[in-house]
């Protein structure tokens, strides 16, 4: 069954041009320019129930603005869609009982109550029966680990806890489809580690369907099955994670803190392992998973660095987009 | 029917635990909470205060007496204070649009005006309430009918005082920021219900009763407590009626222009 489709989906602003200086906010003022902005183009989408599905590009690309015609907070400009068997912006309502949004920079808890407060509100919002309500609330409060602030004013919970409340508010009425704009921002790993495993825990038990933004290839890897990345606006990719997987993210990032000064020009070329940074007390190098292992990679480095300290790291999704830019671009020039 | 009902029914369960959430969150600063209403209900006095030391020297002024212009503020503040007490966010449209704070009230299933007025309780309008039945305690009509009239007054001046500031804070649909403007006619509208009506002559008069409809309230007094005035009745409750009318209409029509915002909101 398909929980959202979408054709042609645009969105385009309108936004107004200053020239630069007083001189030139006199002149916007008697003659204003506008400009066209498009912030998403001719997206088409097909995701069916269940799925969980990352949708990334760089700042600016029309994830959120995407997000916001899907929930139906935006008018498109053009194009059609349906999620969860409705329109967005013409049965906003009627959607609104089936779906779930948490946007990591707008909170729906109320900043100067306790959660439980704002849980309250939201089961009137969604008109749960009483007794639907208060079994739902135990499970969300037993599995996402809310009892300690539960009556702690949102105020003064941390980002962590603060983001944990979030997702189980819009875990609280079952939606079919929960849309996560930037859940992860700003938290630590942790943290971040724990939502990923709330959400799929969610979507197995409740077959939700997940549709993600985030800037962090940890949620792509450890919580999505597909990925579709969009670029000014239209969907540059459209593939299952472990494709990109073993395409993209099979590279990981090696930083080593050095005890002492290490001199490697003498030091022959390793297969699969590309230095990025080498400088007095640090090195930072990529590993290709699929031509070397971690350890074999470190192995070339021992007798020649003393090191101190060791992380490894994902790629920073910046990063992996690019090279996903790089594939498309080659592909189509070879084609 | 009963979905009819049941759907009604939804809506004031939500309302109430709307109104609950914000009494709860205004509590949450106890002494802010009666500083700012005992403030504001002193505020008033002081001005009962001047109208009594200018009465005491001109006794009628166009055939207003002291008791017709305690009457007039009774009115003004209690009706502005309970659409406040109760839809606070009347007068933080304009803000709320130009700074796309309307996400989360359309990503859930309620009318999204409604949803917006309710989701703020003004604290300081809780003393202008109070103040308004004390001046109706002190020197109100207690009978059955002088009760239910100055009801009435005091639910035609809060719906009028909402009708007037959704329709301004809906210019921010089309031009941005219309903050400003929605401030200064708040600011006017409010100066201008706490004056005598028939002060004002010839331009400034149907000023009064046009473009800032302030004299819709400021005349309650007299067409409404003192003697029933069925034309002034009819058209205060049109004009009041028709704005509310026209700020549904405008703000369901701005939504379809409403293009969000990146800012960073919380909701208090």
């Amino acid at each position: 069954m398909r929980a959202l489709t979408t054709h042609g989906l645009s969105k385009t602003f309108k936004v107004k041009r200053k020239p630069e200086g007083l001189s030139g906010s006199v002149r916007a003022l008697f003659k204003p320019e506008w400009k066209d902005k498009i912030a998403v183009h001719s997206i088409d989408l097909a995701i069916e129930q269940g799925e969980t599905v990352a949708f990334l590009g760089p700042n600016g690309a029309g994830k959120s603005t995407t997000i916001k015609m899907l929930t139906g907070i935006l008018h498109p400009t053009s194009g059609e869609a349906e999620v969860a068997g409705f329109v967005p912006w013409r049965d906003r309502t009627k959607l609104a009982f089936r779906i779930g949004t948490v946007f990591g920079q707008k909170s729906q808890l109320w900043y100067h109550l306790p959660p439980i407060d704002t849980f309250e509100l939201i089961s009137r919002v969604y008109e749960l029966t009483r007794a639907d309500y208060a079994a739902r609330q135990r499970d969300l409060i037993e599995r996402f680990e809310l009892g300690p602030y539960l009556h702690t004013p949102v105020r003064k919970l941390s980002l962590g806890e603060r983001m944990r409340c979030e997702i189980a508010a819009s875990f609280l009425h079952r939606p079919q489809l929960l849309f996560l704009d930037e859940p992860t921002i700003g938290l630590d790993v942790v943290v971040k580690q724990r939502i990923r495993e709330l959400i799929r825990e969610r979507n197995r038990r409740e077959e939700t369907t997940v549709f993600l933004t985030s800037h962090d290839a940890g949620d792509v890897e450890e919580l999505c099955s597909r990925v579709i990345v969009i670029h000014h606006g239209g969907v540059l990719l459209d593939e299952p994670v472990e494709r990109v997987k073993r395409d993209v993210l099979s590279r990981k990032t090696v930083r080593l803190t050095l005890a002492e000064e290490a001199d490697l020009s003498g030091m022959p070329e390793t297969a699969g392992v590309d230095i990025r940074e080498s400088e007095p007390g640090r090195l930072v190098f990529s590993v290709d998973l699929k031509r070397i292992g971690i350890e074999e990679a470190l192995n070339a480095f021992l007798g020649k660095v003393r090191i101190a300290d060791l992380t490894v790291e994902d790629p920073p999704l910046e990063e992996i987009i690019k090279h996903i830019y790089g594939s498309q671009a080659r592909e189509e020039v070879r084609s | 029917m009963s979905t009819e009902a049941n759907r009604v029914g939804g809506i004031w369960r939500f309302l109430l635990a709307c109104w609950k959430a914000n009494f709860a969150s205004a509590l949450e600063y106890r002494l802010s909470f009666f500083l700012l209403a005992g403030m504001m209900l002193l505020n008033n006095l002081i001005w009962v205060f001047f109208w009594q030391l200018f009465f005491s020297r001109f006794p009628v002024v166009q055939g207003w007496e002291l008791r017709d212009v305690m009457i007039l503020w009774a009115l003004s503040a209690g009706g502005f204070g309970w659409a406040s007490v109760l839809f606070g966010n009347y007068g933080r449209i304009a803000n709320i649009v130009s700074s796309g704070q309307l996400d989360v009230y359309l990503s859930q299933p309620k009318p999204v005006l409604l949803h917006v007025l309710a989701s703020r309780m003004s604290v300081t309008a809780a003393g202008d309430f109070l103040f308004g039945w004390l001046i109706f305690a002190w020197v109100g009509d207690h009978t059955i009918r002088g009760f239910l009239l100055f009801v009435a007054g005091l639910l035609l001046t809060g719906l009028l005082f909402m009708g007037l500031m959704i329709v301004v804070g809906c210019i921010a649909f089309w031009y941005g920021n219309s903050e400003g403007i929605a401030g200064q006619v708040f600011n006017s509208f409010i100066t201008l219900t706490t004056y005598p009506s028939d002060i004002f002559r010839g331009v400034a008069r149907t000023l009064l009763f046009t473009v800032v409809p302030a004299g819709f309230i400021s005349y309650l007094p007299i067409g409404l407590i003192r003697s029933i005035d069925p034309a002034f009745l009819i058209a205060a409750v049109s004009v009041t009626f028709g704005l509310m009318a026209a700020g549904c209409t405008l703000f369901a029509l701005g939504l379809r222009r409403y293009a969000s915002g990146n800012a960073i909101t919380v909701r208090q």
